[in-house]
């Protein structure tokens, strides 16, 4: 264990040092990531700018509504445990975009770690500071703006089951991408499986009450990014869902070993591209 | 004539390359179209909360059309000859191109047309059969006018064009920021925004007005308003008149930066 930490913290100092090496590229890409969000908070505020709060109705009658701070609170606290796994574990999505198919895959394996460990691990993301960055900026400003009856509701104890979850909301992130990934291993490219997958998170950022039911289920049990955005989000703002940190834990390690079970098959399916 | 017979190889060889990788394509549009889901949702609620039946003259089944019909527009029209010409200039493969007798630009041009085809093809027909089925149960009729369709079909390749021409223009930046994947990034942001992409320009107010006169508007903003049947002919004639003003204008900005980028190429080796 203390030999892996030892080798991450080695893997971060490179990129460091590249990141020092390339200061326009990383600054760059920052500011996409950074824009891109920026956009989609623009989109917000200007539906917002049309109503007075977002409310959820079944049959006519009121089920549920968020300010536009909730909603600004929700999308920026999603972008956090995003983020994280954006910046420490964005390798992955080469794996099924061109590791597996140029045959590069042979590095991993002859080296004396785990080859997943070290795929996961080899290169730190520094784009990610974009997004983690807006997601904070977008937590703050929303408490801060916030009106007081809606900010009375919020107990910051509950910050601190919310910080002990975050490791696995992580980790749904980093299952999801692992799963995928190792498909390459039988099919060669998977990157657009990957894509596919990941790009469900989208859902996440909204509170989950507007979707139909197969969405929400989806979301919270499948592919369940909900639980690493809304039902903390909401359970931070409002104490609601308490049920969903439990559920966390449990679909998130559930979901890590099925992910860790299809990279060791998919590592013995593994063939070079023999050159 | 014949510069069709020259070219043409490179529309088969775009279309090779997308028959190939179509099981890629399709999942990546799962993945994106994801996105048109998430906002069908959200809009849903925003319409929802609303006190009244239609925003800024659009009523909700206005939206989810909007929304599906823009993101086949973009999709159809979108050009991705900058990140390819900007990678040929960092590693030096652009040589290859320029000294053979042909048209830097066309040649990419010709490639990608072959991609459309097949890109075309197989969404085409599913985004807008499921939008009018969507449409004919809300409203109990068919809404799509043939001539609507022709007209948006005619907008589409200008927006194509102009966007060809614009990204042709972008890549060349490669020579100065020697950066690709940021830019790219900044771009994409940029442009879906002011072209209407992620919220009609009609809910912008003032600013969505002077936007609908910028190029950008001509990428997504005018098929699609013209395919929902939201402008009448005068407008119609008006803004396909506005979306050639643009295509050439960025045509001729892109012969320049391209004759100006050609000065400074330096490729060691290749």
């Amino acid at each position: 264990m203390r030999k892996y930490l030892r080798l991450h913290r080695i893997f971060i100092a490179q990129d460091l040092k590249k990141l020092m090496e390339y200061k326009v590229d990383f600054l760059l890409g920052a500011i996409g990531f950074v824009l891109v969000q920026a956009v989609k908070v623009l989109t917000l505020g200007i539906m917002f700018a049309a109503i007075p709060a977002l409310t959820y109705k079944e049959g006519g009658v009121v089920v549920d509504s968020w300010t536009f701070n909730e909603v600004l609170f929700i999308y920026g606290f999603s972008l956090i445990p995003k983020g994280i796994d954006h910046l420490l574990f964005d390798n992955l999505w080469g794996m099924g975009y061109w590791v597996v198919a140029k045959g590069d895959f042979d590095k991993y394996l002859t080296r004396p770690v785990n080859s997943w460990f070290y795929v996961l691990t080899e290169k730190f993301c520094v784009d990610a500071f974009g997004d983690l960055f807006v997601g904070v900026v977008l937590v703050l400003y929303s408490v801060l703006s916030m009106p007081a009856e809606i900010a009375a509701d919020i107990n910051w104890l509950r910050l601190i089951p919310v910080a002990l979850v975050m490791p696995f909301a992580i980790m749904i992130y980093t299952s999801v991408k692992t799963g995928t990934a190792a498909i390459s291993f039988w099919t060669k490219r998977s990157g657009h499986i990957t894509h596919m997958c990941y790009m469900t998170n989208e859902f996440a950022s909204y509170p989950t009450k507007i979707y139909n039911r197969f969405i929400k289920t989806f979301i919270t049990y499948i592919l369940p990014f909900a639980l690493t955005a809304y039902y903390p989000a909401i359970y931070i703002l409002r104490g609601e869902s308490v049920w969903s940190l439990g559920v966390t834990v449990g679909v998130s390690v559930i979901l890590f070993l099925l992910s860790q079970l299809i990279w060791k098959l998919g590592v013995k399916a593994y063939e070079s591209a023999g050159s | 004539m014949t510069k069709i017979r020259k070219y043409a190889p490179f529309t088969r060889a775009g279309i090779m390359e997308s028959v190939t990788y179509r099981a890629n394509f399709l999942f990546f549009l799962l993945g994106e179209i994801m996105k048109c889901f998430v906002m069908f949702f959200v809009w849903k609620a925003v319409f929802q909360s609303s006190s009244q039946e239609t925003l800024y003259g659009f009523s909700y089944d206005n939206m989810v059309v909007y929304l599906f019909i823009s993101f086949l527009s973009g999709y159809i029209t979108y050009s991705d000859g900058s990140y390819a010409i900007g990678k040929e200039i960092l590693d030096g493969s652009v040589v290859m191109r320029m000294i053979k007798p042909i048209d830097f630009d066309m040649c990419f041009l010709f490639q990608e047309l072959g991609n459309k085809i097949i890109s075309f093809s197989l969404i085409f027909l599913p985004i807008t059969a499921g939008v009018e089925i969507y449409r004919f149960v809300i409203n109990g009729r068919l809404m799509l006018q043939l001539p609507m369709l022709f007209l948006f079909l005619l907008s589409m390749v200008l927006a194509y064009g102009i966007n060809f021409y614009f990204n042709l223009s972008y890549g060349f930046l490669a020579f100065f920021l020697k950066n690709l994947w940021g830019t790219d990034i900044i771009k994409g942001a940029v442009v879906d925004f002011l072209s209407g992409a992620t919220v009609p320009l009609a809910f912008m107010g003032a600013f969505g007005q002077v936007l609908q006169f910028l190029p950008f508007a001509s990428l997504s903003y005018t098929p699609v308003m013209i395919y929902m049947g939201m402008y009448d002919l005068p407008h119609i004639l008006f803004y396909l008149g506005l979306q050639i003003f643009w295509l050439v204008i960025f045509a001729l900005i892109s012969k320049l930066v391209l004759r100006l980028a050609m000065k400074r190429l330096v490729v060691h080796g290749g």
